[in-house]
Protein backbone atom coordinates (compact mmCIF):
# COMPACT_ATOMS: atom_id res chain seq x y z
CA UNK A 1 0.00 0.00 0.00
CA UNK A 2 3.01 2.44 0.42
CA UNK A 3 3.28 4.96 -2.64
CA UNK A 4 5.37 8.31 -2.68
CA UNK A 5 2.39 10.59 -2.40
CA UNK A 6 4.57 13.83 -2.40
CA UNK A 7 5.95 14.52 -5.54
CA UNK A 8 7.70 17.16 -7.77
CA UNK A 9 5.28 19.92 -6.60
CA UNK A 10 6.23 19.62 -3.30
CA UNK A 11 9.96 19.19 -3.58
CA UNK A 12 9.48 22.61 -5.56
CA UNK A 13 7.39 24.39 -3.04
CA UNK A 14 10.06 23.40 -0.30
CA UNK A 15 12.78 25.04 -2.27
CA UNK A 16 10.56 28.41 -3.40
CA UNK A 17 9.58 28.88 0.09
CA UNK A 18 12.90 28.67 1.89
CA UNK A 19 14.30 30.84 -1.41
CA UNK A 20 11.98 33.21 0.00
CA UNK A 21 12.46 32.73 4.05
CA UNK A 22 16.38 33.23 2.64
CA UNK A 23 15.76 36.15 0.69
CA UNK A 24 13.87 38.08 3.18
CA UNK A 25 15.80 36.85 6.32
CA UNK A 26 18.95 38.40 4.10
CA UNK A 27 17.04 41.19 3.05
CA UNK A 28 15.57 42.28 7.04
CA UNK A 29 19.02 41.75 8.20
CA UNK A 30 20.74 44.31 5.99
CA UNK A 31 17.79 46.50 6.59
CA UNK A 32 18.94 46.94 10.27
CA UNK A 33 22.10 48.10 9.38
CA UNK A 34 21.38 50.33 6.35
CA UNK A 35 21.28 54.49 6.96
CA UNK A 36 18.24 55.91 5.11
CA UNK A 37 20.27 58.72 3.76
CA UNK A 38 23.92 57.41 3.13
CA UNK A 39 24.38 54.71 0.40
CA UNK A 40 25.75 51.69 1.74
CA UNK A 41 26.42 48.32 -0.02
CA UNK A 42 23.29 47.28 2.65
CA UNK A 43 20.89 49.23 1.09
CA UNK A 44 21.69 47.54 -2.29
CA UNK A 45 21.39 44.09 -0.57
CA UNK A 46 17.85 44.80 1.26
CA UNK A 47 16.48 45.98 -1.89
CA UNK A 48 17.32 43.61 -3.97
CA UNK A 49 16.24 41.14 -1.66
CA UNK A 50 12.65 42.63 -0.54
CA UNK A 51 11.89 42.99 -4.49
CA UNK A 52 12.66 39.21 -5.22
CA UNK A 53 11.59 37.39 -1.46
CA UNK A 54 7.98 37.21 -2.37
CA UNK A 55 7.70 35.93 -5.84
CA UNK A 56 9.30 32.26 -5.28
CA UNK A 57 6.66 31.61 -1.58
CA UNK A 58 3.96 32.41 -4.05
CA UNK A 59 4.84 30.36 -7.16
CA UNK A 60 5.53 28.07 -4.21
CA UNK A 61 2.27 28.41 -2.73
CA UNK A 62 -0.13 27.73 -6.05
CA UNK A 63 2.25 24.37 -6.26
CA UNK A 64 1.00 23.39 -2.98
CA UNK A 65 -2.70 24.60 -3.97
CA UNK A 66 -2.40 22.19 -7.12
CA UNK A 67 -1.43 19.18 -5.35
CA UNK A 68 -4.45 18.87 -3.01
CA UNK A 69 -6.88 16.52 -4.14
CA UNK A 70 -8.91 19.54 -5.76
CA UNK A 71 -7.27 22.55 -5.59
CA UNK A 72 -10.04 24.82 -5.12
CA UNK A 73 -11.06 22.92 -1.80
CA UNK A 74 -7.76 24.91 -0.25
CA UNK A 75 -9.54 27.84 1.23
CA UNK A 76 -10.60 24.67 3.53
CA UNK A 77 -7.04 25.00 4.97
CA UNK A 78 -8.12 28.19 6.69
CA UNK A 79 -11.50 27.36 8.25
CA UNK A 80 -9.27 25.58 10.76
CA UNK A 81 -6.54 26.19 13.11
CA UNK A 82 -5.14 23.34 14.35
CA UNK A 83 -1.46 23.89 16.50
CA UNK A 84 -0.89 20.10 16.69
CA UNK A 85 -0.82 20.01 12.75
CA UNK A 86 2.23 21.37 11.04
CA UNK A 87 0.58 21.94 8.01
CA UNK A 88 -2.11 23.85 9.14
CA UNK A 89 0.27 26.53 10.89
CA UNK A 90 2.53 26.26 8.17
CA UNK A 91 -0.22 27.55 5.73
CA UNK A 92 -1.37 30.63 7.99
CA UNK A 93 2.71 31.03 7.99
CA UNK A 94 2.75 31.08 4.76
CA UNK A 95 -0.30 33.98 4.56
CA UNK A 96 1.58 35.86 7.10
CA UNK A 97 4.84 36.03 5.29
CA UNK A 98 3.31 36.29 1.76
CA UNK A 99 2.02 39.67 3.18
CA UNK A 100 4.65 40.99 5.09
CA UNK A 101 7.27 40.18 2.38
CA UNK A 102 4.77 41.82 -0.19
CA UNK A 103 4.57 45.41 2.11
CA UNK A 104 7.93 45.05 2.09
CA UNK A 105 8.98 45.13 -1.27
CA UNK A 106 6.31 48.27 -1.28
CA UNK A 107 8.33 49.59 1.27
CA UNK A 108 11.09 49.31 -0.64
CA UNK A 109 10.53 51.06 -3.77
CA UNK A 110 11.63 54.52 -4.68
CA UNK A 111 9.22 57.36 -4.84
CA UNK A 112 10.00 57.26 -8.42
CA UNK A 113 9.30 53.63 -8.75
CA UNK A 114 5.96 53.84 -6.86
CA UNK A 115 4.59 56.42 -9.05
CA UNK A 116 5.36 54.48 -12.11
CA UNK A 117 3.49 51.83 -10.49
CA UNK A 118 0.33 53.71 -9.95
CA UNK A 119 0.63 55.31 -12.96
CA UNK A 120 0.75 51.80 -14.59
CA UNK A 121 -3.28 51.11 -13.27
CA UNK A 122 -5.75 50.51 -15.66
CA UNK A 123 -8.84 52.94 -15.16
CA UNK A 124 -10.93 51.20 -13.31
CA UNK A 125 -7.98 50.39 -10.82
CA UNK A 126 -7.41 54.33 -10.16
CA UNK A 127 -8.64 54.56 -6.93
CA UNK A 128 -6.01 52.32 -5.57
CA UNK A 129 -3.74 55.28 -6.22
CA UNK A 130 -4.81 56.48 -2.79
CA UNK A 131 -2.15 53.20 -1.38
CA UNK A 132 0.50 55.68 -2.73
CA UNK A 133 2.23 56.11 0.65
CA UNK A 134 5.83 56.66 1.48
CA UNK A 135 6.83 53.23 3.95
CA UNK A 136 10.69 54.23 3.92
CA UNK A 137 10.32 54.80 7.62
CA UNK A 138 8.84 51.50 8.33
CA UNK A 139 11.65 49.49 6.73
CA UNK A 140 12.74 48.55 9.72
CA UNK A 141 9.58 47.73 11.54
CA UNK A 142 8.65 45.67 8.64
CA UNK A 143 12.14 43.82 8.91
CA UNK A 144 11.63 43.47 12.64
CA UNK A 145 8.10 42.06 11.81
CA UNK A 146 9.34 40.10 8.93
CA UNK A 147 12.05 38.38 10.12
CA UNK A 148 10.88 36.13 12.45
CA UNK A 149 8.02 34.89 10.07
CA UNK A 150 11.09 34.23 7.52
CA UNK A 151 12.68 31.83 9.59
CA UNK A 152 9.35 30.30 10.26
CA UNK A 153 8.84 29.85 7.19
CA UNK A 154 12.30 28.36 6.60
CA UNK A 155 11.82 25.84 9.31
CA UNK A 156 9.06 24.90 9.12
CA UNK A 157 9.30 23.05 5.76
CA UNK A 158 11.89 20.85 7.92
CA UNK A 159 9.36 20.44 10.75
CA UNK A 160 6.54 19.66 8.18
CA UNK A 161 8.66 16.45 7.61
CA UNK A 162 10.57 16.08 10.80
CA UNK A 163 7.44 15.65 12.71
CA UNK A 164 6.18 12.44 10.94
CA UNK A 165 7.16 8.95 13.17
CA UNK A 166 6.74 7.08 10.70
CA UNK A 167 9.57 7.97 8.69
CA UNK A 168 12.57 7.18 9.86
CA UNK A 169 14.60 9.50 7.67
CA UNK A 170 12.65 12.49 8.84
CA UNK A 171 11.69 12.12 12.10
CA UNK A 172 14.72 14.18 13.72
CA UNK A 173 14.79 17.92 14.57
CA UNK A 174 18.10 18.11 12.75
CA UNK A 175 16.51 17.86 9.03
CA UNK A 176 13.98 21.16 10.50
CA UNK A 177 18.00 22.83 11.26
CA UNK A 178 18.83 21.51 7.92
CA UNK A 179 16.60 23.20 5.63
CA UNK A 180 16.45 26.25 7.51
CA UNK A 181 20.61 27.11 6.57
CA UNK A 182 19.77 25.43 3.17
CA UNK A 183 17.03 27.90 2.90
CA UNK A 184 18.86 31.36 4.20
CA UNK A 185 22.15 30.01 2.49
CA UNK A 186 19.62 29.64 -0.99
CA UNK A 187 18.99 33.23 -0.17
CA UNK A 188 22.13 34.28 0.00
CA UNK A 189 22.68 32.39 -3.57
CA UNK A 190 20.06 34.36 -5.10
CA UNK A 191 21.21 37.44 -3.96
CA UNK A 192 25.09 36.95 -4.70
CA UNK A 193 23.69 35.84 -8.49
CA UNK A 194 21.46 39.12 -8.89
CA UNK A 195 24.30 41.13 -7.76
CA UNK A 196 27.39 39.77 -9.50
CA UNK A 197 25.82 40.95 -12.85
CA UNK A 198 26.17 44.62 -12.02
CA UNK A 199 29.07 46.61 -11.55
CA UNK A 200 30.52 47.60 -8.43
CA UNK A 201 29.39 45.10 -6.14
CA UNK A 202 32.25 44.18 -4.31
CA UNK A 203 30.99 45.27 -0.89
CA UNK A 204 27.69 43.54 -1.00
CA UNK A 205 29.45 40.69 -2.58
CA UNK A 206 31.91 40.25 0.27
CA UNK A 207 28.88 40.88 2.91
CA UNK A 208 27.25 37.88 1.30
CA UNK A 209 29.81 35.88 0.58
CA UNK A 210 30.73 36.29 4.40
CA UNK A 211 27.07 35.02 5.19
CA UNK A 212 26.57 32.72 2.96
CA UNK A 213 30.06 31.23 4.53
CA UNK A 214 28.57 30.90 7.72
CA UNK A 215 25.16 29.27 6.62
CA UNK A 216 26.92 26.71 5.02
CA UNK A 217 29.16 25.84 7.45
CA UNK A 218 25.90 25.51 10.06
CA UNK A 219 24.44 23.61 7.36
CA UNK A 220 27.51 21.08 6.75
CA UNK A 221 27.80 20.57 10.64
CA UNK A 222 24.07 19.75 10.77
CA UNK A 223 24.51 16.97 7.90
CA UNK A 224 27.07 15.52 9.76
CA UNK A 225 24.97 14.67 13.66
CA UNK A 226 22.38 14.15 11.39
CA UNK A 227 24.14 10.89 9.62
CA UNK A 228 26.39 9.57 13.28
CA UNK A 229 23.59 10.01 15.01
CA UNK A 230 21.18 8.45 12.32
CA UNK A 231 23.59 5.83 12.31
CA UNK A 232 23.85 5.33 16.13
CA UNK A 233 19.76 5.14 16.64
CA UNK A 234 17.48 2.60 16.07
CA UNK A 235 17.65 -0.05 13.40
CA UNK A 236 14.74 1.35 11.15
CA UNK A 237 16.87 4.78 11.39
CA UNK A 238 20.02 2.77 10.30
CA UNK A 239 17.87 1.24 7.50
CA UNK A 240 16.76 4.38 6.07
CA UNK A 241 20.24 5.75 6.15
CA UNK A 242 21.25 3.24 4.17
CA UNK A 243 19.17 5.12 1.03
CA UNK A 244 21.73 7.42 1.13
CA UNK A 245 24.69 5.66 2.25
CA UNK A 246 24.49 3.12 -0.63
CA UNK A 247 20.98 3.14 -1.78
CA UNK A 248 19.38 4.80 -4.58
CA UNK A 249 20.02 8.09 -3.44
CA UNK A 250 23.36 8.26 -2.68
CA UNK A 251 25.25 9.64 -5.87
CA UNK A 252 22.83 12.31 -5.76
CA UNK A 253 23.30 12.99 -1.57
CA UNK A 254 27.11 12.51 -1.85
CA UNK A 255 27.81 13.62 -5.34
CA UNK A 256 25.70 16.17 -6.63
CA UNK A 257 24.66 17.91 -2.85
CA UNK A 258 27.25 17.41 -0.61
CA UNK A 259 29.94 17.31 -2.92
CA UNK A 260 28.91 19.92 -5.84
CA UNK A 261 26.20 21.90 -4.37
CA UNK A 262 27.72 22.53 -0.50
CA UNK A 263 31.28 22.01 -0.42
CA UNK A 264 32.31 23.48 -3.84
CA UNK A 265 30.86 27.00 -3.28
CA UNK A 266 31.81 26.60 0.48
CA UNK A 267 35.37 26.42 -1.07
CA UNK A 268 34.47 28.87 -3.58
CA UNK A 269 33.89 31.16 -1.79
CA UNK A 270 35.81 30.84 1.00
CA UNK A 271 39.24 30.66 -1.72
CA UNK A 272 37.90 34.28 -2.54
CA UNK A 273 37.13 35.75 0.82
CA UNK A 274 39.63 34.45 2.96
CA UNK A 275 42.87 35.64 1.75
CA UNK A 276 41.05 39.09 1.88
CA UNK A 277 40.41 38.98 5.83
CA UNK A 278 43.48 37.12 6.25
CA UNK A 279 45.84 40.29 4.63
CA UNK A 280 43.36 42.68 4.76
CA UNK A 281 43.21 43.60 0.81
CA UNK A 282 40.77 44.76 -1.18
CA UNK A 283 37.97 42.20 -2.65
CA UNK A 284 38.39 41.97 -6.40
CA UNK A 285 35.77 39.02 -7.16
CA UNK A 286 35.31 37.53 -10.47
CA UNK A 287 31.96 37.47 -10.89
CA UNK A 288 31.54 34.56 -12.96
CA UNK A 289 32.83 32.69 -10.36
CA UNK A 290 30.45 34.47 -7.76
CA UNK A 291 27.56 33.29 -10.19
CA UNK A 292 28.84 29.75 -10.47
CA UNK A 293 29.06 29.17 -6.63
CA UNK A 294 25.28 30.79 -6.63
CA UNK A 295 23.75 28.48 -8.86
CA UNK A 296 25.58 25.60 -7.37
CA UNK A 297 24.06 26.34 -3.64
CA UNK A 298 21.10 26.95 -5.55
CA UNK A 299 21.20 23.61 -7.16
CA UNK A 300 22.23 22.00 -3.73
CA UNK A 301 19.48 23.69 -2.21
CA UNK A 302 16.82 22.06 -4.56
CA UNK A 303 19.16 18.64 -4.62
CA UNK A 304 18.52 18.21 -1.13
CA UNK A 305 14.86 18.62 -0.82
CA UNK A 306 14.28 16.18 -3.47
CA UNK A 307 16.59 13.63 -2.03
CA UNK A 308 14.33 14.26 1.46
CA UNK A 309 10.94 14.24 0.32
CA UNK A 310 11.79 11.30 -2.22
CA UNK A 311 13.75 8.95 0.32
CA UNK A 312 11.58 10.35 3.49
CA UNK A 313 8.31 8.73 1.67
CA UNK A 314 10.71 5.37 1.11
CA UNK A 315 11.75 4.78 4.76
CA UNK A 316 9.41 2.90 7.48
CA UNK A 317 9.59 1.44 10.30
CA UNK A 318 9.81 -2.45 10.09
CA UNK B 1 -26.97 3.24 34.92
CA UNK B 2 -25.29 5.39 32.69
CA UNK B 3 -24.09 3.26 30.31
CA UNK B 4 -20.54 2.56 29.81
CA UNK B 5 -18.86 4.65 26.66
CA UNK B 6 -17.45 2.81 23.96
CA UNK B 7 -14.03 1.37 23.02
CA UNK B 8 -14.18 -0.61 19.61
CA UNK B 9 -11.33 -2.70 18.59
CA UNK B 10 -10.47 -5.81 16.45
CA UNK B 11 -8.58 -9.36 17.46
CA UNK B 12 -7.10 -10.78 14.58
CA UNK B 13 -6.20 -15.28 14.55
CA UNK B 14 -3.88 -14.97 11.48
CA UNK B 15 -3.63 -18.67 11.91
CA UNK B 16 -6.59 -18.97 11.02
CA UNK B 17 -6.56 -17.20 7.74
CA UNK B 18 -6.45 -18.99 4.35
CA UNK B 19 -5.94 -16.11 2.51
CA UNK B 20 -9.63 -16.23 1.08
CA UNK B 21 -9.62 -12.42 0.27
CA UNK B 22 -13.49 -12.47 1.21
CA UNK B 23 -12.80 -9.36 3.72
CA UNK B 24 -11.13 -7.64 1.13
CA UNK B 25 -14.36 -8.10 -1.36
CA UNK B 26 -16.75 -7.54 1.79
CA UNK B 27 -15.56 -4.52 2.47
CA UNK B 28 -15.30 -3.54 -1.27
CA UNK B 29 -18.83 -4.13 -2.23
CA UNK B 30 -20.18 -2.48 1.90
CA UNK B 31 -18.11 0.77 1.19
CA UNK B 32 -18.11 0.98 -2.25
CA UNK B 33 -14.09 0.54 -2.98
CA UNK B 34 -13.15 0.71 -6.30
CA UNK B 35 -10.86 -2.08 -7.41
CA UNK B 36 -7.64 -0.17 -7.78
CA UNK B 37 -7.96 0.44 -3.80
CA UNK B 38 -8.87 -1.52 -0.85
CA UNK B 39 -9.31 -1.10 2.76
CA UNK B 40 -8.28 -3.87 4.66
CA UNK B 41 -5.30 -5.79 3.09
CA UNK B 42 -3.47 -9.38 3.33
CA UNK B 43 0.32 -9.48 4.25
CA UNK B 44 1.43 -12.75 2.59
CA UNK B 45 5.00 -14.27 3.76
CA UNK B 46 6.36 -17.84 2.62
CA UNK B 47 9.70 -19.11 4.05
CA UNK B 48 11.65 -22.17 3.51
CA UNK B 49 12.09 -24.95 0.22
CA UNK B 50 9.42 -27.83 0.06
CA UNK B 51 8.76 -29.48 1.82
CA UNK B 52 9.86 -27.59 5.12
CA UNK B 53 8.30 -24.60 4.45
CA UNK B 54 6.00 -22.03 6.12
CA UNK B 55 3.38 -19.75 4.28
CA UNK B 56 1.00 -17.38 6.14
CA UNK B 57 -1.19 -14.78 5.66
CA UNK B 58 -2.03 -11.68 8.05
CA UNK B 59 -4.53 -9.61 7.48
CA UNK B 60 -4.28 -5.91 8.03
CA UNK B 61 -6.31 -2.53 7.81
CA UNK B 62 -6.65 0.52 9.60
CA UNK B 63 -5.54 0.18 13.64
CA UNK B 64 -7.84 2.60 15.18
CA UNK B 65 -4.65 4.33 16.74
CA UNK B 66 -5.45 5.43 20.32
CA UNK B 67 -3.25 8.26 19.48
CA UNK B 68 -3.53 8.22 15.78
CA UNK B 69 -1.06 10.45 13.96
CA UNK B 70 -3.34 11.06 11.11
CA UNK B 71 -5.67 12.67 13.28
CA UNK B 72 -2.68 14.82 14.75
CA UNK B 73 -1.23 16.02 11.62
CA UNK B 74 -4.55 16.29 9.88
CA UNK B 75 -4.39 20.05 8.94
CA UNK B 76 -8.37 20.65 8.62
CA UNK B 77 -10.01 18.16 11.48
CA UNK B 78 -10.85 15.81 8.44
CA UNK B 79 -9.17 12.92 9.71
CA UNK B 80 -10.87 12.67 13.83
CA UNK B 81 -10.64 10.40 16.95
CA UNK B 82 -14.72 9.21 17.48
CA UNK B 83 -15.15 9.21 21.08
CA UNK B 84 -15.92 5.05 21.03
CA UNK B 85 -12.15 4.68 19.16
CA UNK B 86 -12.89 5.11 15.59
CA UNK B 87 -10.62 7.26 13.53
CA UNK B 88 -13.11 8.34 10.29
CA UNK B 89 -11.82 10.90 7.67
CA UNK B 90 -14.89 13.50 7.19
CA UNK B 91 -14.56 13.56 3.58
CA UNK B 92 -16.18 17.38 3.56
CA UNK B 93 -13.75 18.50 5.67
CA UNK B 94 -10.47 16.83 3.43
CA UNK B 95 -8.64 18.72 1.22
CA UNK B 96 -6.32 15.95 -0.01
CA UNK B 97 -2.88 16.89 0.69
CA UNK B 98 -2.09 13.22 1.74
CA UNK B 99 -0.09 14.23 4.77
CA UNK B 100 -2.06 11.64 7.02
CA UNK B 101 -0.76 9.32 4.81
CA UNK B 102 2.32 10.04 5.07
CA UNK B 103 2.30 10.03 8.76
CA UNK B 104 0.56 6.56 9.20
CA UNK B 105 3.13 4.11 10.35
CA UNK B 106 1.19 1.02 8.59
CA UNK B 107 0.13 2.64 5.14
CA UNK B 108 -3.75 2.23 6.38
CA UNK B 109 -4.94 5.04 4.23
CA UNK B 110 -5.45 5.43 0.34
CA UNK B 111 -6.08 8.79 -1.75
CA UNK B 112 -9.24 8.46 -4.17
CA UNK B 113 -7.97 10.13 -7.06
CA UNK B 114 -11.62 10.19 -8.31
CA UNK B 115 -12.42 11.84 -5.21
CA UNK B 116 -10.07 13.88 -4.69
CA UNK B 117 -10.18 12.51 -0.66
CA UNK B 118 -8.56 10.41 1.49
CA UNK B 119 -10.02 6.97 2.85
CA UNK B 120 -9.59 4.25 5.25
CA UNK B 121 -11.22 1.63 7.17
CA UNK B 122 -13.42 3.14 9.59
CA UNK B 123 -14.95 -0.34 11.58
CA UNK B 124 -18.02 -0.01 9.05
CA UNK B 125 -19.75 2.82 10.98
CA UNK B 126 -22.64 2.84 9.39
CA UNK B 127 -23.30 -0.77 10.39
CA UNK B 128 -22.46 -0.44 13.33
CA UNK B 129 -25.18 2.28 13.39
CA UNK B 130 -27.51 -0.66 12.64
CA UNK B 131 -26.48 -2.75 15.10
CA UNK B 132 -23.86 -5.23 13.03
CA UNK B 133 -20.46 -6.48 12.93
CA UNK B 134 -18.46 -4.77 10.41
CA UNK B 135 -18.58 -6.77 7.02
CA UNK B 136 -14.93 -8.27 7.05
CA UNK B 137 -15.85 -9.79 10.10
CA UNK B 138 -19.05 -10.85 8.85
CA UNK B 139 -18.19 -12.86 5.94
CA UNK B 140 -15.06 -14.21 6.87
CA UNK B 141 -16.00 -18.04 6.91
CA UNK B 142 -13.26 -18.96 9.49
CA UNK B 143 -13.84 -16.32 11.17
CA UNK B 144 -9.95 -14.88 12.00
CA UNK B 145 -11.46 -11.60 13.11
CA UNK B 146 -13.23 -10.92 16.43
CA UNK B 147 -14.96 -7.38 16.69
CA UNK B 148 -15.77 -5.77 19.94
CA UNK B 149 -15.83 -3.57 22.56
CA UNK B 150 -12.83 -3.55 24.96
CA UNK B 151 -14.93 -1.60 27.60
CA UNK B 152 -17.56 -4.84 27.68
CA UNK B 153 -15.45 -7.26 29.99
CA UNK B 154 -18.13 -9.79 28.98
CA UNK B 155 -17.23 -9.55 25.57
CA UNK B 156 -15.64 -11.74 23.08
CA UNK B 157 -13.22 -9.60 22.27
CA UNK B 158 -12.03 -9.12 26.02
CA UNK B 159 -12.31 -12.68 27.25
CA UNK B 160 -9.72 -13.44 23.79
CA UNK B 161 -7.79 -10.46 24.83
CA UNK B 162 -7.21 -11.63 28.96
CA UNK B 163 -6.82 -15.50 28.29
CA UNK B 164 -4.56 -15.44 24.83
CA UNK B 165 -1.32 -14.19 24.11
CA UNK B 166 -1.07 -11.14 21.41
CA UNK B 167 0.92 -8.66 19.78
CA UNK B 168 0.42 -5.43 17.95
CA UNK B 169 2.25 -4.36 15.02
CA UNK B 170 4.93 -1.31 15.32
CA UNK B 171 4.09 -0.29 19.35
CA UNK B 172 7.23 1.52 18.63
CA UNK B 173 5.30 3.98 16.43
CA UNK B 174 3.97 5.55 19.52
CA UNK B 175 -0.16 5.55 17.98
CA UNK B 176 -1.43 3.27 20.61
CA UNK B 177 -2.74 0.46 17.93
CA UNK B 178 -5.95 -1.44 18.60
CA UNK B 179 -5.92 -4.71 16.21
CA UNK B 180 -4.40 -7.42 18.51
CA UNK B 181 -3.20 -10.36 16.59
CA UNK B 182 -3.24 -13.38 18.39
CA UNK B 183 0.33 -15.49 18.96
Amino acid sequence: MKTIEWGFLIVNYLFLGGLSAGLFFVSALATFFYRIDEPSPYTRIARLGAFLAPWPVMIGCLLLIFDLGHWYRFYKLFLHLRLVSPMSIGSWLLVLFNLVALVNCYAWLTENQRSALFAKLPGALQFLGNLNYDLDHWRRRIAIVGLPISVGVGIYTGVLLGAVQSRPFWNTNLVAQLFLFSALSTGCAALILGLAGSKRTAQELRLLYGLDICFMVLEFFIVLPYLIHGELSVQAVQDSLKLILGGPFTILFWVLFMGLGLLTPLVIELRELVPVMVSNREFHYNRFVAAAAAVLILGGGFLLRYVFVFAGQMSAMQ
Amino acid sequence: MATRPKRYAMVVDSKKCLNCKACVVACRAENSVPLDYSRPWMNEETRGVWPRLMASSHPEQCHQCAHPACVRVCPTGASYHRPDGIVVVNQDDCVGCRYCMIACPYDARFFRQDKGVVEKCDFCVQRLGRGQVPACVETCPSKVRVFGDLNDPGSKLSELLSTREYRLKKPEAGTGPQIYYLI
